[in-house]
C-alpha cells in the first residue's frame, strides 16, 4: 500500500500526459484521481500507524551497492513521514482539483497536471526516503518540478527569469546541503538514517579542520545541513526567489510554495534531529535565523501590494516561526506548525486565485474592494484562512502558533527569551498585514476601473469543493491534532522519529505570555479596519513623512539590488568572460571548429585535384611511377 | 657507339616511351592525340622485345611481339570507335571539353 | 658493322624525331602522317635486326590498318586545327614539371641500361648471331602454331571482340531508310496486295496511303 501512495502521482504523471491526446479531461481526471487515490491511502496509514502502531521501512529495490556505500531506494513510514504523507497528498489532490477548474482556459492542462503529479512524487519520495541520498533525490526532483511550474508560462520572459531566479538560489542551498551530505558519509561512513543517527551521540565532541579552522564536527554538519534548508525554505538570505516565485499559476503557489516545497527545509531539520541536538550552537543559529526571517518578511508583507506577493511573505514569515520552533528544540512543534500552516495557506493561496479568477486576472489589491456580496462563499472562506493566519483564538493556528512561542518561553535561556519576544511581535505584524489584505480586496470602495462591479463572478464549484475542504483543515485540524501531537504525551505518538536530547519541561505558563498573543491578535482587526478602510489619511501621511523607510519597505530591503551588484553583476561577468574567451575562443576553436576548418580547407585543397581532365590524372600517375622507380632505383 | 649494341635499342625504346607518355598529358588538341601516343608506347615495347629477342637469340619475344601488335590493333580500333561515338553525343573532342569529372 | 651502325642511327633518329612530331604539330592529320612515319622506320629497324616477318607485319598492320583508322577518324571528325602551338597554350606548370619529371624517368632507365654492361654473363650484348637457314617466318611459325597455339586462338578472339565493339559502338539505326525486304516480297499475297473498287463516274477512288 505504502508502494501506492508514493507510486500513484508518477503514474499518474507519465500516464495523463503521455495519453494527452485524448484529451484533456482524460487527463485531469487521471491525475486527480489517483491523487485522491494516494491522499486516502495514507490517511489509512496514518490511522493504522497511531492505532496499530504500524511502522515499518519497506525497501523498493537497492540502489548503490559500492564498496562501504549501500543505499537503497525505500519507503519508510513512521510517525514523522506519515504525518507529511497526509499534509503533502491531501494539500496536492485538492489543489489538482482547483486546478481543473482555475487553468480551464489554458491550453496547456496536460502539462500542468503532469508537471504537479510529478511534483507530489518528487515529494513524496523525499518524505519516505530513509537515507539522505534518496533525499537529496527528492530534494532536486521538487526543486526541477518548482522551476518547471514557475516557468509554466513559459512564453512570458517574467516568468523564465523567477524560474531561473527560484532554481540557482536553492542551488546554492543546495550546495550547503551537498557538502553536509559528503560530510556526513565522510565521518560515519553511510547515508542511511538509522546508522547516522546510532552513532552521532559518540562523534559529538570531534572536532576537525575544515578549510583552516578547526570547527566541531557536528555543529558544522548541521550548519551545512540547514544551508540547504535555508536555501529550499526562502529563509533570510536564500530568500529572494520565494516572492518572484508568484510568477506561476495560483495552484502552483498554492502546492508548492504554501504547503510542501518550502517545507522540506524544516522537514530536513526536524528529521536530522538527532544530529541537531547535539549541537547548541547549530541551533542557536537556526533559532535566530528563523526569528530575523519572520520579522524581515512580516514587515515587508505591509506594505506590498500585490495579493499573492503578501501571501508568499506570510509564507516565508510563518516559515521562520517553524524554524525558530526547531531552532529551540520543540520539533514536534514545528511539524505541528507545519501541518496547520499547509492548510490555511493553501486555503489563502486557493481562494486568492479564486479573487483573482473573479476580477479577470487582476492582482493588485488597491484596484479590489467593496465586493464581499458579491463572492460571499470567497469571502467566508478567506475570513476563515485569515483568522487561522493569525492565530485567532481556537482556530488551528492559534494552537500551533501560541505553542511555538510557548515553547520558546519554556527554553529559558536568553535566545529562548529574545525569540519569544519577537515571536510575539511578528504576531501582531502578521495579524495586522492579513486582515489590511482582507479588508482591502473584500471591503470599503470598489476601486477597479477596468471591471465593472457587476462582472465579478463567483468562482465554479470545481474551484470552491477544494477551499471548504481545506477550511475545514484550517478550522480543526489544529484541536483535533494538538493533544496527539504536542500534548503532554506526545512521545507516545513520535516515538522516535524525533529525537529529543531531554524532555523539554513544561514550565507554568505566566498570564501575561498566555494572553498576549491572542489579544493582540483579537486588537489588529479593528486596528487594520480603521487604518486601511475608514481612514487612509493617517497612513497616506505617515507614509509620505517617512518615504524612504517605505520605499526600502517596499522594495523588500533593497536584498534584490543588493545581490544583483554583489553577486549578480560579478558572476556574469566572470561567466561571460570565460564563455567567450575561455570556450569560444580557445576551446572551441582548437577543438572541434579548429578541425572542422583544417578538414574543409584540406578537403576544399584536394577537390582541385579532381580537375576533370585525363591528362592530370595521367600526370600523376606519372609522377607516382616516377617517384616508386626513383625509390627502388635508391634501394 | 660504333658496334650497335643491346642498350642503344633500349635507349630507343625508352626515348619513344616517354615521348608517348609525355604526349599524354601535355596534350591540349584533342583525344586522338592521346591515342597516338598510347600507339607510341606499344610501339616502343615492340622495339625492347624485338631487340631483346634477337640478341638473346630466343625467338619468344617476336611472338609477343605479335600479341602486342594484335591488341594494339584491336584497341586502337576500340578507341576510335569510342571516340567516334563521343564525339557523336557531345560535338567536340577537345581535351578542354572533356572535364565531366570534375570533383 | 658500319652499315648497320650508320643505318641504326639514321632510322632511330627518324623514329624519335617523327615521335616529337606526333606530340607536338598542330595539325592533327599532320601528326597522323608522321605516326606513319614513326611506324615505317621501326618496321626498317626491324628488318635490319634480322626480324623480317615482324618489320613487314608492322608495315602491313600499323601502316595499312591502325594508321589508315586514325586517319579515317581525323577526317571524319572536325578537328580544329590549333591557332598557337601547343607549349604557348597552357597555362599550368605541367610542361616543366612534366618535362622534368621525365627526363628524370629516362634518366633512370638509362641508368639501369647502362648497369648491364656489367652484367656481361647474361646474354651477350655485343653482337647479332642470325641464323641464314631459317628464315624469320620460319622461325615464328614453327614456334607460334605448336607452342603458343592457345595465345594464337586467344588473339583470334579479341580481334573478333574488338570488332563486334566498334560495331555495336557506333552503329546507328536510320530512321526513315527503305530497304529491300525480299521475304516481304515473296510472301505477298492477292487478298492482301489488291483491291478491286468500283470507281464512280467523274468522282475517282480515294487511295489511303
Amino acid at each position: 500500500m505504502s508502494y501506492l501512495i508514493v507510486f500513484l502521482p508518477l503514474i499518474g504523471a507519465i500516464l495523463g500526459y503521455s495519453l494527452k491526446s485524448l484529451g484533456d479531461r482524460y487527463v485531469e481526471v487521471i491525475t486527480t484521481t489517483f491523487l485522491f487515490l494516494s491522499a486516502f491511502l495514507s490517511i489509512i496509514t496514518f490511522y493504522n500507524g497511531i492505532v496499530y502502531g504500524e511502522y515499518a521501512n519497506y525497501k523498493v529495490f537497492e540502489w548503490i551497492s559500492s564498496g562501504n556505500l549501500t543505499v537503497d531506494w525505500s519507503i519508510n513510514i513512521d510517525p514523522l513521514s506519515s504525518i507529511m504523507l497526509i499534509v503533502v497528498t491531501s494539500v496536492s489532490s485538492l489543489v489538482h482539483l482547483y486546478s481543473i477548474g482555475y487553468m480551464s482556459h489554458d491550453p496547456n492542462k496536460p502539462r500542468f497536471m503532469a508537471y504537479l503529479s510529478l511534483f507530489s512524487f518528487a515529494m513524496l519520495t523525499l518524505v519516505v526516503s530513509d537515507n539522505f541520498l534518496q533525499l537529496f533525490f527528492g530534494w532536486e526532483g521538487v526543486g526541477l518540478c518548482s522551476y518547471l511550474l514557475i516557468g509554466f508560462w513559459y512564453k512570458k520572459n517574467s516568468a523564465n527569469n523567477a524560474a531561473i531566479k527560484a532554481f540557482l538560489v536553492n542551488r546554492v542551498g543546495d550546495f550547503g546541503l551537498a557538502i553536509g551530505i559528503f560530510l556526513i558519509f565522510n565521518y560515519f561512513g553511510t547515508l542511511n538514517y538509522n546508522e547516522v543517527f546510532a552513532n552521532v551521540a559518540e562523534q559529538s565532541t570531534k572536532e576537525i579542520n575544515f578549510l583552516g579552522i578547526n570547527v566541531n564536527l557536528i555543529t558544522l554538519i548541521s550548519l551545512t545541513l540547514f544551508i540547504g534548508a535555508m536555501g529550499k525554505s526562502a529563509q533570510f538570505l536564500f530568500h529572494t526567489w520565494l516572492p518572484d516565485a508568484m510568477e506561476g499559476p495560483t495552484p502552483v503557489s498554492a502546492l508548492i510554495h504554501a504547503a510542501t516545497m518550502v517545507t522540506a527545509g524544516i522537514f530536513l531539520v526536524v528529521r536530522c534531529s538527532p544530529i541537531f541536538e547535539y549541537s547548541q550552537a547549530a541551533l542557536n543559529f537556526i533559532a535566530v535565523i528563523g526569528m530575523i526571517t519572520a520579522v524581515f518578511a512580516a514587515s515587508i508583507a505591509l506594505v506590498q501590494n500585490d495579493i499573492k506577493k503578501i501571501i508568499a511573505y506570510s509564507t516565508c514569515s510563518q516559515l521562520g516561526y517553524m524554524f525558530f520552533a526547531a531552532g529551540v528544540g520543540a520539533y514536534h512543534v514545528a511539524i505541528f506548525h507545519l501541518f496547520t500552516h499547509a492548510f490555511f495557506k493553501a486555503l489563502l493561496f486557493l481562494g486568492a486565485g479564486s479573487v483573482i479568477h473573479a476580477f479577470k486576472n487582476e492582482q493588485d489589491i488597491r484596484k479590489m474592494g467593496g465586493v464581499w456580496k458579491k463572492i460571499p462563499y470567497t469571502w467566508f472562506l478567506m475570513l476563515i484562512g485569515t483568522l487561522a493566519l493569525t492565530g485567532f483564538p481556537l482556530l488551528s493556528g492559534y494552537y500551533s502558533k501560541d505553542a511555538i512561542i510557548e515553547f520558546a518561553y519554556f527554553k529559558n535561556s536568553s535566545i529562548g527569551y529574545y525569540v519569544m519576544t519577537v515571536g510575539i511581535i511578528t504576531a501582531f505584524l502578521t495579524a495586522i498585514y492579513s486582515w489590511r489584505l482582507f479588508f482591502k480586496t473584500f471591503h470599503g470602495k470598489y476601486n477597479n476601473s477596468d471591471l465593472p462591479i457587476e462582472k465579478t463572478h463567483e468562482s465554479p464549484l470545481v474551484m470552491l469543493i477544494p477551499l471548504i475542504f481545506l477550511s475545514l483543515g484550517a478550522l480543526f485540524a489544529g484541536y483535533a491534532f494538538k493533544e496527539l501531537l504536542i500534548g503532554h504525551h506526545y512521545l507516545d505518538f513520535w516515538k522516535n522519529s524525533i529525537f529529543f536530547i531531554k524532555e523539554i519541561e513544561h514550565l507554568h505558563l505566566p498570564l501575561w505570555l498566555l494572553f498576549s498573543t491572542p489579544v493582540l491578535v483579537i486588537i489588529a482587526i479593528p486596528l487594520s479596519y480603521y487604518f486601511y478602510i475608514k481612514n487612509t489619511e493617517i497612513l497616506s501621511g505617515a507614509r509620505k513623512l517617512n518615504e524612504p523607510f517605505y520605499n526600502f519597505l517596499l522594495n523588500k530591503w533593497y536584498f534584490d539590488e543588493l545581490y544583483e551588484a554583489i553577486l549578480v553583476k560579478p558572476l556574469k561577468i566572470v561567466g561571460t568572460f570565460l564563455w567567450k574567451k575561455g570556450d569560444q575562443n580557445t576551446i572551441d576553436r582548437y577543438g572541434p571548429d579548429g578541425f572542422s576548418k583544417i578538414i574543409k580547407y584540406f578537403s576544399n585543397k584536394a577537390v582541385k585535384l579532381q580537375s576533370g581532365y585525363i591528362y592530370d590524372y595521367a600526370f600523376v600517375m606519372l609522377l607516382g611511377l616516377s617517384f616508386l622507380l626513383t625509390y627502388l632505383m635508391i634501394k | 657507339m660504333i658496334n650497335i649494341e643491346l642498350g642503344h635499342y633500349l635507349t630507343l625504346g625508352g626515348i619513344i616511351f616517354l615521348l608517348g607518355v609525355v604526349g599524354i598529358f601535355l596534350n591540349r588538341k584533342n583525344v586522338i592525340v592521346i591515342l597516338m601516343s598510347v600507339e607510341l608506347i606499344l610501339l616502343s615495347v615492340n622495339i625492347n622485345l624485338v631487340a631483346f629477342s634477337t640478341y638473346s637469340n630466343e625467338i619468344t619475344g617476336q611472338i609477343f611481339t605479335f600479341f602486342i601488335l594484335t591488341v594494339a590493333a584491336a584497341e586502337a580500333a576500340i578507341g576510335l570507335a569510342i571516340i567516334v561515338s563521343y564525339y557523336r553525343n557531345k560535338g567536340s573532342i577537345r581535351v578542354q571539353d572533356i572535364n565531366e569529372m570534375k570533383g | 658493322m658500319l652499315a648497320h651502325t650508320i643505318f641504326f642511327y639514321f632510322f632511330s633518329i627518324i623514329t624519335i624525331g617523327s615521335a616529337l612530331m606526333v606530340i607536338a604539330s598542330k595539325n592533327t592529320v599532320h601528326a597522323v602522317f608522321f605516326l606513319i612515319l614513326d611506324f615505317i622506320s621501326v618496321g626498317c629497324l626491324f628488318i635490319m635486326i634480322g626480324a623480317e616477318f615482324l618489320g613487314m607485319i608492322m608495315l602491313i598492320v600499323y601502316v595499312g590498318a591502325v594508321a589508315v583508322l586514325f586517319l579515317f577518324v581525323v577526317m571524319m571528325l572536325n578537328v580544329a586545327e590549333q591557332k598557337q602551338s601547343w607549349f604557348r597554350g597552357l597555362k599550368s606548370t605541367h610542361i616543366p614539371v612534366g618535362l622534368i619529371v621525365s627526363i628524370i624517368i629516362l634518366s633512370e632507365v638509362l641508368v639501369v641500361i647502362g648497369g648491364w654492361k656489367y652484367k656481361k654473363n647474361f646474354i651477350s650484348t655485343d653482337s647479332i648471331v642470325i641464323d641464314s637457314n631459317f628464315s624469320n617466318t620460319h622461325q615464328l611459325g614453327s614456334v607460334l602454331y605448336t607452342d603458343y597455339i592457345y595465345l594464337f586462338q586467344i588473339a583470334g578472339i579479341i580481334l573478333l571482340l574488338s570488332m563486334i565493339g566498334a560495331i555495336v559502338l557506333t552503329y546507328r539505326k536510320r530512321e526513315g531508310v527503305k530497304k529491300q525486304s525480299y521475304i516481304n516480297q515473296i510472301s505477298r499475297e492477292r487478298a492482301t496486295s489488291i483491291d478491286v473498287v468500283e470507281a464512280d463516274f467523274n468522282v475517282g477512288v480515294k487511295i489511303d496511303d
